[in-house]
C-alpha cells in the first residue's frame, strides 16, 4: 500500500485535486489545502525534503512583484467605468440605424460594437452587460427571434476574451513564458476570422430563416445623413482614441501592457466625465468590484502556486508530460486532446482556474514537442471563450439572464448560445490546422529580429597599456 | 456588482428551545453566542475597513502607473523646451526630482497591488466571493452548504494561512532586522511590503474564524447569514 502510494504520488494528487475542488469551498484555498496535504504525505515518504515548503515564500513573492499581474486590477476598472459610461450606447444607436435596412442588421451591429469594445476593454462582463442593456429590448422589438438576439449578444460580448488587449492573453502570456505583445499580435488574425464567422452565421441565418432577423421598418430609422454620420462619429471617434491609448502604446513599445491598461482606465474615467456619467458611486463601485476580483484572482493563483509547487516536487510534471508527449498523433494529436480537455474542463472551472492551474502544467509538453507557445496560447484562449458561452454554467449567459427581461425564458438563452458554441468550435479547428493565422501577425509587427543584429565594437587604436600591479605586498 | 444579494440583518434570533441541548442553560448558551457574534462583527468591521484602503489603493495605483508612463515618455519633450523657456525651469526641476526618484514610483505600484490583494482578501471572503466550483455546491441545501464551508474553514484556510504565517513572519523579520532595501538605485524599502504578507493572512485567518462563528450559530438558528454565494463577475 504504501509502496503504492509512494510511486503514484502524482497521479494521487491530480484525484485529489479534482476531489478537494468538487467540494465546492473556495477554489483557493481548496488548491492550496491540497498542496499542503500532499505535502505532508510526500515528506512522510520521503518523497521531497522536509524544508521542501519554505520555497513557497519565494513563490508568494513572485507573485506580488510580478508587474504584469498589475494588468488585472486595471483592466478591470477600465471595463468596469466604460460599462456604465455610455459608449456603448452611443455605439450601438449609430451603428445599428447604419446597418438597419439590411435584414441581421442590428445583428451585425452587434457583433462590430462587440469588436470595437473588445478593442478598448479587456472583460467580458463590460461588454455583454453594456450590449444586453441596449439591444435586447431594441432587437425584440423589431421582430428579431428571442434566440438570435440572446446568442448573438452573449457571442459578441465573449469577442473581448480574444481580441487584444484581453486580459486572458495577458495572464496566458504570463504563464507561457512570452511576451503579452507577440501574445497580441497573433491574437489579430484569429480575431478577424472569428468576427468574420459570426457575421457569415447571420448572413446565413438571413437568407435561411429571414423572419428571425427581419430589416429596420422605416419609421425605426430615425437619423440619416449628417446628424446619423455626427452620431457615428460620437461614439467611433472617442472608442479610436482609447484603442491607441491601449493598445497603439504596447504595439509601438511606447508602454508596458500594465501601463497600457492603466492609461486605458485614466482615459475612460476621462471619457466618462465627457459624456457626464463620470460619478462618486460609480467610480467607488468600479473600485470595489476591481479590488474584490483582484484579490479573489490573486489567491487563486497563490493556491494554485502552492499546488503546483508540491506537484512538481512529487514528480507530477514529469508524469503528465511523458503523458501528454506520448499521445498517438504527434502534435495535432496532443493539440486535439488538449483542446477536448480544455473545453470539457471549462464547463467547471473559470477561465483563470485553468489558466494558473491548468496551463503550466501542458505548457512544457508542447514546448517539448515544437509547439510555437504563443500559438498555443491564442488557440487556448479562443477555446477557453467558449467557456463563457457554453450552457448552463456560461458566465455570458448569466451576464444576459440578469439583464433580459423575465418574458425571455432561459431555455431560450441556453439554445441560442448554442450555434454559436459551435462557431467556437469551428475557430479553434480553423486555428489548430492552419497556424499561419496566428504567427503571420507576429511577424508583420515584429520589425527588429534579434538575430540579423550586428554589433561592431571599433578596434581600439592603440593597444592597452599592460596591467601591472606591482610587487606583492611582502607579509609580515 | 449585482446588487441582488440578501441582506439579512445580522443577529436575529429565533426563540431557544428549552431542553434541546443538554448541560448549559439556554439562557446561558445564548450570552455565550452573542459574546462570539460581537466578536465576528468586531473582525468584521476590522476587515471592512481594510477592505476600504484596499479599495482605494486600486484607485491610486491606476493614477500612478498612468503617471509614470506619462512622464516618462513625456520626460524628453520638456527637458528639450525646459533649454529655451525659463519658467519651464521649475518643471525640469521637478522631472530631475522624479527622475531619482522613478524606482521608487515603480515599485510603489506593486506595493499597492499587495496591499490591494492582502488586505482585500478577507473582506472579499466576508462577502462570499472567493469564487468556487459550484458543479455540487450549486445543488445542496442551504444547510450542506453552511457544513461545506465550515470543514473547508477548519481544514483548509485556517491551517493554510497559518502556515503561510509561518514561512513569511520570519523572512519579515529577517528583512526588518538588515532594514532591506530594494535592489534598484533609489528604490523602496523592502520590509513594509514583506509585513502586509503575514498580516494579510493573519487577517484572512480571523476572518475565517468570524465566518466559522456565523455559520455555527446559522446551524443553530440565531443567525442569518448575510451574503449568499454569486458567481462573480469577471
Amino acid at each position: 500500500m504504501i509502496q503504492f502510494v509512494r510511486d503514484n504520488m502524482a497521479p494521487l494528487m491530480f484525484a485529489g485535486l479534482v476531489v478537494f475542488m468538487l467540494i465546492g469551498y473556495p477554489a483557493a484555498f481548496s488548491l492550496a489545502a491540497v498542496g499542503l496535504f500532499f505535502a505532508f504525505f510526500g515528506i512522510q515518504y520521503g518523497l521531497i525534503g522536509s524544508d521542501f515548503l519554505g520555497n513557497l515564500t519565494y513563490q508568494l513573492y513572485g507573485i506580488i512583484s510580478n508587474d504584469l499581474l498589475l494588468a488585472i486590477p486595471f483592466f478591470t476598472f477600465m471595463g468596469a467605468i466604460l460599462e456604465r459610461c455610455g459608449l456603448a450606447e452611443d455605439l450601438l444607436d449609430s451603428i445599428g440605424q447604419l446597418f438597419g435596412p439590411v435584414r441581421g442588421g442590428l445583428s451585425y451591429a452587434v457583433i462590430f460594437v462587440g469588436a470595437i469594445l473588445g478593442a478598448i476593454t479587456g472583460t467580458v462582463a463590460a461588454s455583454v452587460i453594456a450590449m444586453g442593456v441596449i439591444s435586447v429590448p431594441v432587437m425584440m422589438k423589431y421582430g428579431y427571434s428571442t434566440r438570435h438576439t440572446m446568442g448573438v449578444i452573449a457571442a459578441s460580448g465573449t469577442i473581448t476574451q480574444l481580441i487584444p488587449p484581453s486580459l486572458v492573453l495577458v495572464v496566458l502570456a504570463d504563464q507561457l513564458g512570452r511576451s503579452v505583445g507577440d501574445m497580441y499580435a497573433g491574437a489579430i488574425g484569429p480575431s478577424i476570422i472569428q468576427v468574420a464567422l459570426f457575421c457569415a452565421w447571420v448572413a446565413i441565418v438571413s437568407l435561411l430563416w429571414p423572419k428571425e432577423v427581419p430589416a429596420l421598418p422605416l419609421e425605426a430609422r430615425t437619423l440619416s445623413g449628417w446628424p446619423l454620420f455626427k452620431k457615428s462619429m460620437r461614439g467611433i471617434i472617442p472608442s479610436l482614441g482609447l484603442i491607441f491609448l491601449v493598445l497603439g502604446t504596447i504595439f509601438m513599445g511606447l508602454a508596458t501592457p500594465t501601463e497600457a491598461g492603466a492609461m486605458g482606465a485614466v482615459g475612460s474615467l476621462a471619457l466618462a466625465a465627457f459624456n457626464r456619467t463620470l460619478t462618486g458611486p460609480l467610480v467607488y463601485q468600479g473600485m470595489a468590484t476591481t479590488m474584490r476580483i483582484t484579490a479573489m484572482v490573486v489567491y487563486i493563483l497563490i493556491g494554485a502556486r502552492t499546488f503546483s509547487l508540491v506537484f512538481q516536487g512529487v514528480g507530477g510534471k514529469v508524469w503528465i508530460e511523458t503523458m501528454l508527449t506520448s499521445l498517438p498523433g504527434g502534435t495535432v494529436g496532443f493539440l486535439v486532446f488538449v483542446n477536448i480537455f480544455v473545453f470539457v474542463i471549462a464547463f467547471f472551472l473559470d477561465f483563470f482556474e485553468i489558466a494558473f492551474i491548468i496551463i503550466p502544467l501542458l505548457a512544457p509538453a508542447a514546448d517539448k514537442l515544437g509547439i510555437d507557445l504563443i500559438w498555443f496560447g491564442v488557440l487556448i484562449c479562443a477555446n477557453i471563450q467558449t467557456s463563457f458561452m457554453h450552457p448552463p454554467f456560461g458566465f455570458a449567459l448569466f451576464y444576459l439572464r440578469s439583464i433580459a427581461p423575465p418574458s425571455v425564458k432561459t431555455s431560450d438563452i441556453y439554445w441560442g448560445a448554442i450555434p454559436w458554441v459551435f462557431l467556437q468550435v469551428i475557430l479553434v479547428v480553423i486555428l489548430i490546422f492552419w497556424p499561419q493565422s496566428v504567427t503571420y501577425w507576429i511577424e508583420q509587427t515584429k520589425t527588429v529580429n534579434p538575430n540579423t543584429i550586428k554589433i561592431d565594437i571599433p578596434e581600439l587604436d592603440t593597444p592597452l597599456p599592460p596591467l601591472d600591479f606591482g610587487e606583492p605586498p611582502a607579509r609580515k | 456588482m449585482g446588487g441582488q444579494r440578501l441582506r439579512g440583518r445580522a443577529g436575529i434570533r429565533d426563540p431557544v428551545k428549552k431542553g434541546e441541548r443538554g448541560g448549559i442553560s439556554p439562557v446561558a448558551e445564548g450570552k455565550i453566542v452573542d459574546a462570539l457574534l460581537r466578536f465576528t462583527r468586531a473582525i468584521d468591521s476590522m476587515n471592512e475597513k481594510f477592505g476600504v484602503i484596499a479599495t482605494w489603493l486600486v484607485l491610486l495605483a491606476c493614477l500612478l502607473s498612468a503617471g509614470n508612463a506619462a512622464v516618462r515618455y513625456g520626460i524628453n519633450e520638456f527637458l528639450v523646451l525646459g533649454q529655451d523657456f525659463a519658467f519651464l525651469h521649475a518643471l525640469t526641476t521637478g522631472i530631475g526630482w522624479y527622475g531619482n526618484n522613478a524606482n521608487a514610483f515603480l515599485e510603489a505600484q506593486w506595493y499597492m497591488f499587495t496591499g490591494m490583494v492582502l488586505l482585500g482578501g478577507p473582506y472579499t471572503l466576508k462577502v462570499n466571493e472567493h469564487v468556487r466550483v459550484d458543479l455540487f455546491y450549486g445543488m445542496v441545501s442551504d444547510r450542506t452548504r453552511i457544513w461545506i464551508d465550515l470543514i473547508g474553514t477548519i481544514l483548509f484556510l485556517l491551517p493554510i494561512c497559518i502556515i503561510l504565517i509561518y514561512f513569511t513572519w520570519p523572512w519579515f523579520l529577517e528583512s526588518w532586522r538588515i532594514d532591506e532595501q530594494s535592489s534598484n538605485a533609489g528604490g523602496l524599502v523592502r520590509w513594509p511590503v514583506k509585513l502586509l504578507l503575514p498580516v494579510g493572512f493573519a487577517l484572512m485567518a480571523l476572518q475565517g474564524v468570524s465566518e466559522l462563528i456565523k455559520r455555527c450559530a446559522a446551524l443553530g438558528g440565531r443567525y442569518r447569514l448575510e451574503y449568499t454565494y454569486e458567481k462573480p463577475l469577471q
